[in-house]
């Protein structure tokens, strides 16, 4: 098995042809040279925060399991953090540098499913999250709609957002929180209030019900994952759909454009374009690590 | 201040008829606050909003609904509630009599002074005599504000009470309450002894005047103070409301959306462009900005 060597860590990489993304002829050697170079700007966001690994051994046309545990032969220098639970504890990984991240590569984990937790605080979320996801015939323009009305209302409450596609058919939205004293309970009860209010006033656009059948022709702004339960697919991350399509950073400009042109292709970005898009213009999800906001309390009328 | 009568109607039993007037016989002392706005110390005022058309609506512009299933309601116009609520009558019927002790405070509500009503003095004092020598309470049902009530009507000192009681479907039976013993376990015997020669010791005969509400002084000894130095808030002239709440900010942002700004959720590309203001052109040029920051954020 081939050694290499990443940050002074001597790692074993195997089946590196191995095709994973059989449409594509994506093998793990790109899966692993993807992560290896994206790593730099992808790790800050990863930094403590627990790591559910969905691993796709056969590729995307196989089977795939989450890994919560971190797996027993992980390297000793593999990081992790111990998350107790309601009967039992999880060792999460922590890809807190390169080599954890090209390890798990290795192990064919194609999607990462990190925290919005930092351990080891984890009743503390550092951001709250929409992710849009559109039900068939709606696409990634109406969830576009949707993205744009969302930062609107963040910038009429002081709070700024940052959007990114989930290597999917949707979009998430972040609002990076950072303080100190935030609670899941704030973050679920206000996305929850965001989310029913959407669909409230555009019901022909949203839906904040998790039921399928109510999903048709309508965007689901999904609040739920501000839950300490939950994770959502990181920024960089790969998915494991036909094409290997990341879940990229977008700038506002970018959602507007696509949105007046009718164009939801121009916001779907495959490994190499994430790759040069990075290189090119930097971690557009920069701000959210640093980015202090606060969430405003909520003059609902109730108590 | 002596209370004024709420009700006026006769106490019947048998060919028995007694004029009477209801008197509340309760004074709830609980300390009454108003809500203020934190920032300005303005009343908080109660508006019944539409949830679909975001608007104030007039209170005859409502019905009453009644959720069937989650957010399935039956709505029942007041003119038809109106025809089912019982025949206001004037009349306190007695059906039965029963002893005092049978009926568990529980069951009991609201107490009321019974007065007699004019030239009733006669009856009022058979009925008074008769309840105390026979050591009996009237059953009886009476009509008050479009509600029919169960009651008891008991001799007290110098009166007769009447106390508004609960129907029997109204109160939760131990067996729907969780976490009963399922069998009351057995005490050892000198445990009991000793328990009991406390509950002993500690008996006296029951004096409502020697219960104060603590709470209640506090607070009105907190609102005096308050009220002596300067910490009066002083309600300004009421205005519109100015909290920013989610709705607005839905509202500027589907405005800007339907203005171009940022592609309207209904009509979205086409035509738009014609109409493009400067601050959707300044919009677009953000992605340029952030570019130059990662830039710098990176060397």
């Amino acid at each position: 098995m081939p050694l290499v060597d990443i940050e002074g860590r001597r790692l074993k990489v195997s089946n590196l042809d191995k095709v994973l993304y059989p449409a594509a002829g994506f093998t793990k050697a790109h899966v692993i040279d993807y992560y290896a170079r994206v790593g730099r700007w992808m790790v800050p966001h990863l930094k403590d925060r627990p790591l559910t690994l969905k691993r796709y051994p056969d590729g995307v046309d196989a089977g795939s399991f989450f890994e919560k545990n971190a797996p027993s032969h992980a390297p000793e220098w593999v990081q992790t953090a111990r998350v107790e639970g309601s009967t039992s504890a999880t060792d999460f990984v922590l890809a807190n540098d390169l080599p954890t991240l090209v390890w798990a590569a290795n192990l064919a984990a194609l999607e990462l499913h990190p925290s919005l937790s930092r351990a080891p605080e984890m009743e503390r979320p550092t951001m709250m999250v929409f992710d849009l996801d559109p039900g068939a015939p709606a696409t990634l323009l109406e969830c576009c709609q949707v993205a744009v009305v969302l930062r609107g209302m963040f910038e009429a409450l002081k709070l700024e957002s940052f959007a990114k596609t989930s290597g999917g058919k949707g979009l998430q939205i972040y609002v990076p929180l950072n303080t100190a004293s935030v609670t899941y309970e704030d973050t679920k009860g206000f996305s929850r209030e965001v989310a029913q209010l959407l669909e409230k006033q555009i019901p022909d656009l949203v839906v904040s019900n998790m039921k399928k059948e109510l999903r048709v022709g309508k965007v689901l702004v999904d609040w739920s994952q501000n839950d300490e339960k939950k994770t959502t697919v990181a920024v960089y991350s790969l998915r494991a759909r036909e094409r290997p399509t990341a879940s990229a950073p977008v700038s506002w400009g970018e959602v507007e454009a696509a949105l007046k042109a009718r164009r939801p292709e121009r916001l779907v970005f495959e490994a190499a374009q994430v790759l040069e898009r990075v290189e090119r213009e930097g971690d557009l999800f920069a701000p959210t690590l640093k980015l202090r906001q606060k969430l405003p309390g909520l003059a609902t009328g109730r108590a | 201040m002596a209370p004024r009568p709420i009700w006026s109607g006769s106490i019947s039993f048998g060919l028995v008829n007694v004029p009477v007037k209801l008197l509340t016989a309760v004074r709830h002392k609980e300390v009454h606050f108003n809500l203020l706005h934190k920032k300005d110390g303005a009343r908080i005022q109660l508006k019944r909003f539409c949830s679909a058309e975001d608007k104030e609506v007039p209170y005859e512009d409502t019905d009453k609904g009644y959720e069937v299933s989650p957010g399935r309601y039956v709505a029942l116009d007041r003119k038809e509630l109106e025809k089912l609520d019982p025949k206001a009558s004037r009349s306190i019927e007695i059906t039965d009599f029963v002893d005092l002790e049978d009926i568990d405070p529980i069951f009991y509500e609201a107490t009321y002074h019974l007065v007699p009503d004019r030239g009733a003095d006669k009856a009022y004092g058979l009925l008074f005599r008769a309840l105390e020598q026979s050591q009996r309470v009237g059953i009886a049902k009476m009509v008050m504000r479009t509600k029919q009530y169960l009651c008891a009507v008991r001799p007290l000192e110098r009166g007769l009470v009447l106390s508004t009681m609960l129907y029997a479907d109204e109160i939760v039976p131990e067996d729907d309450v969780e976490g009963l013993p399922e069998r009351m376990p057995k005490a050892a015997e000198r445990e009991l002894a000793m328990a009991r020669q406390l509950i002993d010791s500690l008996s006296v005969k029951f004096d409502p005047a020697k219960y104060q509400d603590d709470y209640r002084e506090k607070v009105l000894e907190l609102i005096d103070k308050k009220a002596k130095g300067e910490e009066i808030r002083f309600a300004p002239a009421a205005r519109e409301a100015k909290v920013v709440n989610l709705m607005d900010a839905l509202r500027k942002s589907l405005a800007q959306a339907q203005r171009g700004e940022g592609g309207a959720p209904h009509e979205a590309g086409g035509k738009r462009a014609a109409r493009e203001r400067p601050a959707a052109r300044e919009r677009r040029r953000r992605p340029a900005k952030a570019k130059a920051k990662a830039k710098r954020s990176k060397a």
